[in-house]
């Protein structure tokens, strides 16, 4: 539920004006591109509203009032306003100790360590996933419902 | 490859050898370096395939899937289209979302694919999520858990157990290394692993025909939220952290990242699929 919260606060967020601020000494462009002309040198740090994305930029309005584009990648967000703790451990506690001291299944299931190496198999779980798999000509014609078209990309060297 | 390089550097200085305590060491040296050629070939594809499976079944033990057939299907959908433009399209690829409110995606060897779902609920778009089943889907391309597994089972089964361990499911020094697959989840790869799967994964992204900002929009996210918080624990411990992965992607990916920055992001389709998450 709160994680629900985290998620519409931040989309809402997303669609108007982000605090964020530069990761590193950048140019402020006057356009989304790499030719345009460049409208002041950020410094690192520098705290701004980020808004519009475009292909790998993202406009930007400066404390002082100034707006460009900068790379996205030049951005970090959140500013210094961090979230909270999802409530996971204290959730999970709750349902560990539960009033017999044994472990009690309610609705939070934590995935930690002691969880993971302590594990039983669970081979029923496995097969229903393999039911979910989709062969490959499916899910081709997934992509093309999205609108999505295959690139020939080279791995970087 | 490693290894071959230090066979070439050895074979080029023999002029060097002929002391016989240098001899000696030489000789080591080079014996070790075969093993290792060895060690990182001598899994075939279907014990992939089976190890994977066992190391599937015990996380789904650890937390069962998500009770969402359309969601788990659509997750199938989209990985398995990434996983096609892949070197490895014809492994039994299955994409699956756990029912567990930490941050968190696991590769299991084979071509399996875990995303949990406190990751889902934190992603916006199918491009999102692309670039995270990409990024793990590289992981299983380059063997790096499959690899890590062998390494450490042998320091604790002996070659025999070892052999018998790959081959033989039903044997206790299968469970043994089953254990050791699972310990890794919690220990985590090495760090220039993760950066690789990064890397790729945009690369796999891209060719999906997906914006190829999905995996770094992610890991600003993960940037963006308290770093304390409990949900990120096992995720931060057993991955760089979030902005040195954001610092390798700018150093070597931008051209890419640039390249395929205005191809579909899909928001839309990702919140009608995902709307029982919230």
């Amino acid at each position: 539920m709160k994680a629900a919260a985290f998620f519409l606060a931040f989309v809402s967020l997303a669609a108007f004006a982000e605090p964020a601020a530069v990761v590193r000494p950048s140019p402020l462009m006057s356009e989304p591109a790499t030719d345009a002309t460049k409208v002041a040198d950020l410094p690192a740090n520098a705290a701004v509203d980020a808004r519009e994305r475009r292909g790998g930029w993202r406009q930007v309005r400066t404390a002082s009032g100034q707006e460009g584009w900068v790379k996205i990648l030049a951005l970090r967000y959140g500013g210094s306003a961090k979230g909270g703790d999802s409530g996971i451990t204290q959730a999970v506690n709750v349902a560990r100790t539960g009033s017999s001291g044994t472990q009690v299944t309610t609705g939070v299931r934590g995935l930690d360590d002691e969880k993971i190496v302590n594990a039983q198999p669970n081979p029923a779980e496995l097969k229903k996933m393999e039911g979910f798999a989709v062969p490959a000509p499916a899910s081709a014609e997934f992509a093309q419902r999205g609108k999505l078209q295959a690139q020939t990309v080279s791995y970087p060297k | 490859m490693r290894a071959l390089v230090v066979i070439l550097a050895l074979a080029a200085a023999p002029a060097h050898a002929q002391f016989n305590l240098r001899d000696l060491n030489i000789n080591k040296m080079f014996d070790t370096a075969k093993k290792v050629v060895t060690a990182t070939s001598d899994i075939a594809e279907p014990e992939e395939i089976n190890i994977g499976h066992d190391m599937a079944a015990r996380l789904l033990g650890a937390a069962p899937l998500v009770n969402d057939p359309a969601l788990q299907r659509y997750v199938n959908n989209v990985g398995r289209w990434l996983a096609s433009q892949s070197e490895r399209p014809n492994l039994p690829w299955q994409f699956g979302v756990l029912d567990a409110p930490e941050v968190n995606a696991f590769a299991v060897p084979g071509g399996t694919v875990f995303v949990t779902k406190g990751l889902a609920q934190h992603m916006q778009s199918e491009a999102q999520l692309a670039g995270v089943l990409a990024h793990e889907i590289s992981h299983v391309l380059r063997k790096h858990h499959l690899k890590a597994i062998q390494k450490s089972a042998q320091t604790s089964l002996a070659g025999d157990a070892l052999q018998q361990a790959i081959k033989d499911p039903s044997g206790l020094a299968r469970d043994k290394l089953i254990s050791l697959g699972s310990e890794l989840y919690t220990r985590g790869l090495d760090k220039s692993d993760e950066f690789e799967a990064d890397r790729l994964g945009v690369v796999i992204a891209a060719r999906g025909g997906y914006d190829s900002y999905g995996l770094p929009a992610v890991l600003q996210t993960l940037q963006a939220m308290n770093a304390q918080d409990s949900a990120l624990a096992m995720m931060f411990k057993t991955h760089p952290s979030p902005t040195d992965r954001l610092g390798a992607l700018s150093e070597r990916m931008q051209p890419v990242l640039d390249q395929y920055a205005t191809q579909p992001q899909l928001p839309e389709r990702f919140a009608s699929e995902t709307k029982k998450l919230r």
